[in-house]
């Protein structure tokens, strides 16, 4: 997978966690994801489709899937409840949305996100597709914004 | 005045419920809707002043709900204000050509959302 289709995710979950949430996100070194079930506890999907096809999971400790989503809502939330899932899947949904204004090439339509704890392997990634893992870290703890999108033929 | 925010997201109409009410609009005249479909039914049974609308959302998505409510005579006019993650300009292009007042961009902080709505509560009680 080509960078120019990565770097729209890793922009707009820049701006999102820093401009939005005042969160300083430091990006590290994308890297190609080994073992596609190997993500964290909390995991917020959307699938991307259209002229290309793909998924965003945006996944978190359960630790950092509640400060975040409690710094979101001006809420303190305690529990991985309802209301973190919803956060957690708004968040991705911005991610995904902010993109596809830096993927030119494509036409895409996004789904609605879904949100899953635990066992990775309920994700359905795109067969044959790479996994491209973006960890970014904050004060609120640490993120990933995995990408998986087919390249033009 | 009725304000409806359309949102299938709890954490987001919470969100933009807190902006009205910190600006002073009154917690009766806020309405909420999870989708499309529920706004409908809620424009039918109330008269509704502004519409702050998503665009991604089940059972009848922002854009489909924009294009009922503008066919039906009560609300050829009303004001509707997109607020949405898609930021792709065709999308802008076409939620303007289905009648959308106004298109905000999520993410967007409390105040810069209500420059966006204020102007639509103007002289409204």
């Amino acid at each position: 997978m080509q960078a120019k289709y990565i770097n729209p995710f890793l922009k707009a979950s820049m701006n999102l966690f820093k401009e939005y949430l005042g969160l300083r996100a430091e990006a590290g070194k994308p890297f190609l994801l080994a073992n596609v079930q190997d993500l964290d506890a909390v995991s917020a999907i959307i699938g991307l489709a259209g002229d290309t096809k793909g998924a965003v999971v945006l996944s978190f400790s359960r630790e950092t899937a509640i400060a975040i989503v409690s710094k979101m809502s001006g809420r303190e939330l305690k529990v991985l409840g309802n209301e973190v899932m919803d956060g957690v899947g708004e968040l991705v949904n911005i991610i995904a949305g902010n993109a596809k204004q830096d993927l030119l090439e494509f036409r895409i339509e996004i789904s609605l996100p879904g949100v899953i704890t635990g066992n990775a392997s309920k994700i359905h990634w795109p067969e044959g597709i790479p996994v491209v893992a973006i960890p970014f870290t904050t004060e609120l703890g640490p993120f990933t914004v995995n990408v998986s999108l087919k390249d033009i033929a | 005045m009725n304000i409806l925010i359309v949102d299938d997201s709890g954490v987001m109409r919470r969100i933009h419920k807190g902006i009205l009410l910190e600006h002073g609009v009154a917690e009766s005249d806020i309405i909420e809707a999870e989708d499309g479909k529920a706004a409908l039914a809620v424009a039918r049974e109330k008269t509704i002043g502004l519409f702050l609308v998503d665009w991604n959302m089940p059972n009848l998505n922002g854009i489909d709900f924009v294009r009922t409510l503008r066919a039906m005579d009560p609300y050829k006019t009303t004001p509707i204000v997109m607020i949405t993650s898609e930021a792709a300009k065709y999308m802008v292009v076409e939620a303007i050509q289905a009648g959308v007042t106004n298109y905000v961009v999520k993410p967007i902080k409390g105040k810069a959302l209500f420059e966006k709505i204020g102007k639509f509560l103007e002289g409204q009680g």
